[in-house]
């Protein structure tokens, strides 16, 4: 690391090169890495859009005496909660992940990382042949209530897809090895799930909310 | 006899590692590659100068027809182009970029003491997204298929039912693709400006410059993701047959409205506060004072933004909402009046009470203050609601915003030219030619814009191609026409002074006007690794703290906190600016060159309704990722 | 320079524009010509306002002169690079002129203008008006209907002078604005709703009013009239109005109909008691008795008539209506059929 550690008071967290280093380093360093910020950044971003969106269902649905408009089916209630209540179930192993990648335990790292990808990816895959299932019932082009409808629900599973790519990214890295960069990321990550999980709360809540 | 060898300046063999480390790769594929911050900021600047330089011809173009009744300059459909180009024109593609993109990319790691960005490789992403999103609008005039809505596309008249072409295609497209740039942007200098400070510059000693942009990004993270979503629900109303602004289907035309403005309005406190923050460099400097009643200044600047989020409604005062509705947003609009006046006389006093030398710069921003009070004014009045509703969408409007905007954004973009000149090219600038191009623009401007505020009470709307004559519209129209060509002139002079200057002028030191921040501490231009040592800071004027100057000296002299390991630069706490990590910055890297080629291809798929190949292009997008974080920053 | 300049421009300015201003006025849609009570609130409010604003300027452009004056000097106190000098006055004018004036000011302002000249502009309440008027903003055209009679037509709209007349404004197709300033502010036409506002003219006269949102191609091109009548002119203006059309009296006006009646004219035009029935265009069942035609683009002369029938396009391009195709003597006799709809 430093040539002359007296001199530089913090660690030097990129040149960490071994696992031991990297655990050393992450746990010197004061506060969360910028990649975190990064990541709390785009949160903001995007829920600021699935704000807006939720804004327009609810401004289309004030405008609009009957909600669901006639021949619209109301949303159904059960599967939604159990598949978004598996999803939530996912955010402590992600969390978990990182605690150990940030302890140098790599394996249970991975494990967990394992772990969640299997629910993810199977709660993506429910979703999207729901998703078509209702498209075959009524389509997008229907009228207002079914443009917002499909476009706040397509906009949520483009999110958990995403979130997939990430953890299976960070699996990829992490069977190569610990370095710091690694375990930003994979604290980065783990907060993104957190967020698309909260934000999947908020949209199937206002998804359900025509049913009041 | 013996030679005599020069001793060498202290320091000077850490100085030649570092310049080592952080020498950038030679010839044109050192600037398609490069992470470099300044190299980064003067690609913005010559781009956004382009686009100025276009949406500026549409300006005159327009003048022209308008210069006396029923013209034939252009027609209808063309004109109607040309007033919507020059509006995307120069809010997203010339004052956004020139101010985050050029001057906050090159200025704000100066002013922080640090190196670089917090993300070097997403910042030259930015770049070339910003451009390639740029080509991709300017396609659609070169087709004769340009947006041609207004820039603000109102529905229904935006929908595939009545503007068929691909015109408002290009427009949701462009913008959503120019947006990418925008919020990386943001993010970008909200990161940086939080963890990449120089360890000691808690946030009570940061410049307000960074303020200013801290302000401006934050507003842009907000609000462009209405915009997006807004443009996206516009798509496919007109792509796939959604119905979000049917009402015949239960859609509403007001929505786009709404959600129009909820970006629209933060987005031109967004145009004007970076310009703030340009001026709160630029007053201190020939005043040789600190700013007036900092904290004030500081959290005007936040909050100004802030408030501006809550007024948007005042845009749609003439569309028959509830009485109570547009006088909560009445309210709010006066709220955010009082953020402004505290800044205006905040520079008022700071010049009054400090010494001022009235070079070009400071002429700038004083005409800066003149045109925004004159455009704040204005902007008053119209919390009035009963008057509003008589002017909007007349000219009285045009002449308001564009006292602002050429006012307080452009103004001040000028005077930051000639200020940082020095820094930037290494050459001061001729004094005489820049204030004359100072007064030929005041008096253009005026000339231009003035008038706007009587024709349009007397009746003249905006966004027409023609009027007839007979009702005393003529020759106020002319007069703004030649004042649109006397800015030209005086803009024309602005920049062959600085080009002249650039080769002619006499070479600048470090630091010609003894100016306030960290900037001014190192050479002109600086070195790519800016600073030699991590700086002391002790205040947000460190250039006037000879203390902490003195002290960095003796610790380039000792080799302290050179940080010349690698490509390193110090990470802090957010708050206290406590010195939390070293870390590695990334080299030259081809990956965001790649990544805005591959981006504009899905754009690009999606215009012309190729949708599954745009998912193949999304598809190389992710590829592109993958490979560019294959490569760890230390690496 | 800068204080001393702007100091010598700022009153020529206000000196040139009450002058020209002055020249304006007449034209019609002059905001500052108010005719009816709501326009002359309006306009009261813009002028104490605009006294304020120059009040405002003017301070601002006081205190850049002093600066100017000040220029090059040593400060307040001490003048070494990087202190403070006066900075408990500046704090003071801050807070007085930054903070408290303009809470003051701005307060002020919106309590008069939101709270009670409010009431003045907006929508009227249903019994407050005798008279309703149905405006419907077209691409681009505007629509007139007189409901609880058969009147209809298009581009002009009379009104009883000294009566508040309700008037209520939808869009056909995308959003316009219905906008006569000496009459009152605008209100917008959008389709899907009704929005409502009271024209109460002061006195008989002729005003012109524009729309005011862009509409495309042909936005310029979308002027109208007000005419207030006095009221017993009013009401025989409205009664013939509701007539259908007169019949043709000549052979040339008889062909002129037939040529109507049996090309693409009938298929876009309404007028009422013959067979043509369309809704692309205006009504033209009275259309002799108007003073302009397409919109106040020209006017109602034989001349203008035949040129617009000849070749609209060549007037207002982008329009709906198509070229007809018509030889010289077809043009000659729809033009005296139409000028017989009076």
């Amino acid at each position: 690391m430093s040539a002359d550690p007296a001199r530089v008071p913090v660690p030097r967290t990129t040149g960490a090169e071994s696992p031991a280093e990297v655990v050393a380093a992450v746990r010197r360093r004061a506060g969360p890495p910028a990649a975190w910020w990064g990541m709390v950044v785009l949160i903001a971003s995007e829920a600021t859009l699935f704000g807006a969106f939720i804004g327009t269902y609810y401004y289309l649905r004030f405008e609009t005496p009957v909600w669901p408009p006639l021949g619209i089916p109301e949303p159904k209630v059960v599967v939604p909660l159990i598949l978004i209540g598996c999803l939530a179930l996912t955010a402590p192993p992600m969390l978990l992940a990182y605690r150990a990648a940030a302890a140098g335990r790599l394996r249970a790292a991975r494990g967990y990382l394992v772990l969640a990808l299997v629910v993810q990816a199977g709660y993506f895959a429910f979703e999207v042949h729901d998703f078509r299932d209702q498209l075959h019932t009524y389509g997008i082009t229907r009228n207002a209530y079914s443009s917002i409808y499909y476009t706040l629900l397509g906009a949520d599973h483009a999110h958990v897809l995403l979130g997939i790519l990430f953890t299976a990214w960070l699996l990829a890295k992490l069977a190569g090895g610990l370095t710091t960069y690694r375990v930003n990321a994979a604290q980065a990550i783990a907060w993104y799930w957190v967020a698309v999980i909260l934000l999947t709360f908020a949209v199937i809540g206002t998804l359900l909310s025509a049913r009041v | 006899m013996a030679v005599v060898v020069p001793p060498r300046p202290a320091g000077a063999e850490y100085v030649e590692r570092l310049e080592r480390q952080w020498a950038s790769r030679p010839g044109v594929l050192g600037w398609l590659t490069t992470t470099d911050h300044k190299r980064i900021g003067l690609l913005y600047f010559w781009t956004t100068l382009a686009f100025f330089g276009a949406g500026g011809v549409e300006a005159l173009i327009m003048r022209t027809q308008l210069s006396t009744p029923n013209e034939h300059v252009v027609s209808p459909g063309t004109y109607d182009e040309l007033f919507s180009m020059h509006g995307i024109t120069m809010i997203f593609f010339f004052i956004i970029p020139m101010t985050t993109g050029a001057f906050g990319n090159y200025l704000i790691p100066l002013m922080i003491g640090a190196r670089d960005m917090a993300f070097p490789r997403m910042n030259a992403l930015s770049y070339w997204i910003f451009l390639a999103s740029g080509l991709f609008i300017y396609t659609s005039l070169f087709m004769g298929m340009a947006p041609n809505a207004g820039w603000f596309d109102y529905v229904p008249l935006a929908s595939r039912q009545f503007d068929p072409g691909r015109n408002i295609d290009f427009y949701c497209l462009g913008i959503i693709f120019n947006s990418i740039a925008s919020t990386l942007t943001a993010g970008q200098f909200i990161v940086t400006i939080f963890k990449s400070r120089a360890p000691g510059m808690s946030l009570n000693r940061m410049p307000l410059f960074c303020f200013a942009f801290l302000a401006a990004s934050l507003g842009l993270l907000f609000a462009l993701p209405v915009l997006s979503a807004n443009t996206i629900f516009l798509f496919l109303d007109r792509n796939i047959g959604t119905h979000f602004f049917d009402p015949a289907r239960g859609g509403s035309p007001l929505l786009w409205q709404h959600l129009f403005w909820i970006f629209g309005h933060p987005e031109v406190y967004i145009l004007i506060v970076p310009a703030f923050g340009i001026a709160t460099s630029i007053i201190p400097a020939f005043t040789q004072r600190r700013l007036t009643a900092f904290p004030l200044v500081a959290i005007a600047e936040l909050l100004v933004v802030f408030i501006g989020f809550g007024v948007w409604a005042h845009h749609m005062f003439a569309t028959g909402m509830p009485t109570i509705s547009m006088v909560f947003f009445a309210a709010a609009t006066a709220m955010v009046v009082i953020p402004s006046t505290i800044q205006v006389f905040a520079w008022c006093m700071s010049m009054v009470t400090g010494s001022a030398r009235f070079r070009t710069p400071l002429l700038f921003i004083a005409g800066f203050i003149f045109m925004f009070v004159t455009g704040g004014l204005t902007g008053i009045m119209f919390l009035a609601i009963p008057f509003d509703q008589q002017v909007t969408d007349t000219y009285f409007i045009i002449a308001h915003f564009h006292y602002i905007i050429f006012g307080a954004a452009v103004f001040p973009i000028f005077g930051g030219m000639y200020f940082w000149f020095p820094k930037v090219t290494g050459r001061m600038y001729f004094e005489r030619p820049g204030q004359i191009s100072f007064w030929i623009i005041f008096v253009g401007t005026n000339l231009l814009f003035f008038p706007m505020h009587i024709v349009g009470l007397l009746g003249m709307t905006r966004r027409v191609y023609t009027y007839p004559g007979g009702l005393g519209w003529t020759a106020f129209n002319f007069a703004e026409t030649v004042g649109g060509f006397i800015t030209l002139v005086g803009i024309l002079l602005l920049f062959g002074n600085l080009v002249v200057s650039y080769f002619r002028a006499p070479r600048a030191d470090q630091d010609p006007w003894h100016g306030p921040t960290l900037e001014w501490t190192t050479t002109s231009p600086p070195p790519e690794y800016n600073f030699a040592v991590v700086p002391t800071v002790t205040s947000p004027y460190p250039n006037w703290d000879d203390a902490d100057r003195e002290r960095d000296r003796a610790k380039l002299a000792r080799g302290v906190l050179v940080l010349d390991e690698g490509h390193e630069q110090p990470a802090v706490t957010p708050v206290d600016g406590r010195f939390a990590e070293i870390v590695e910055m990334p080299n030259e890297s081809p990956w965001p060159v790649v990544l805005a080629i591959s981006l504009a291809l899905v754009f690009t798929m999606l215009l012309i309704e190729k949708y599954v190949i745009a998912g193949l292009m999304g598809i190389l997008c992710l590829i592109t990722l993958l490979a560019w974080s294959w490569k760890e920053p230390q690496e | 320079m800068t204080g001393r300049a702007a100091r010598r421009t700022g009153p020529l300015i206000f000196l040139l524009a009450a002058v020209l201003l002055l020249a304006g006025c007449g034209n019609g849609q002059n905001a500052l010509a108010p005719a009816s009570h709501q326009s002359r609130d309006i306009a009261d409010l813009f002028w104490w306002m605009m006294g304020g604003a120059w009040i405002g300027l003017a301070i601002v452009v006081a205190l850049l002169f002093w600066s100017w004056k000040r220029r090059n000097r040593r400060g307040l106190g001490s003048d070494r690079a990087g202190e403070k000098p006066g900075e408990r006055a500046s704090w003071y004018v801050v807070v007085a002129a930054g903070i408290a004036m303009p809470i003051v000011v701005v307060a002020t302002l919106f309590v008069i203008s939101d709270i009670f000249v409010i009431q003045t502009t907006q929508a009227p309440a249903s019994a407050a008006t005798k008279l309703t008027v149905q405006v419907i903003g077209h691409q681009w055209w505007w629509e007139i209907r007189y409901p609880g009679t058969r009147a209809v037509t298009a581009n002009e709209i009379h009104i009883p002078a000294r009566t508040p007349v309700r008037v209520e404004v939808r869009g056909a197709d995308v959003i316009h604005s219905f906008w006569v300033p000496e009459l009152n502010r605008k209100i917008d036409a959008i389709p899907g709703r009704t929005n409502s506002i009271v024209l109460d003219a002061d006195e008989a006269g002729r005003y012109r009013g524009q729309c005011a949102e862009f509409c495309g191609l042909q936005h310029a091109h979308m002027g109208f009239y007000v005419f207030a009548d006095p009221p017993a002119r009013f009401r025989s203006w409205l009664a013939h109005e509701a007539t259908p059309a007169a019949p043709p009296s000549s052979a040339l006006e008889r062909t002129g109909q037939r040529l109507f009646m049996g090309g693409a004219c009938s298929s876009c035009h309404t007028i009422r008691g013959t067979n043509a029935q369309g809704y692309v265009g205006p009504d033209l069942t009275h259309v002799a008795d108007r003073t302009t035609l397409a919109a106040l683009t020209l006017s109602n002369r034989r001349s203008d008539l035949a040129g617009w029938i000849g070749n609209a396009q060549h007037y207002k391009p982008g329009n709906q209506m198509p070229d007809l195709n018509l030889t010289a003597s077809g043009r000659q006799a729809l033009v005296a059929y139409l000028e017989g709809l009076r």
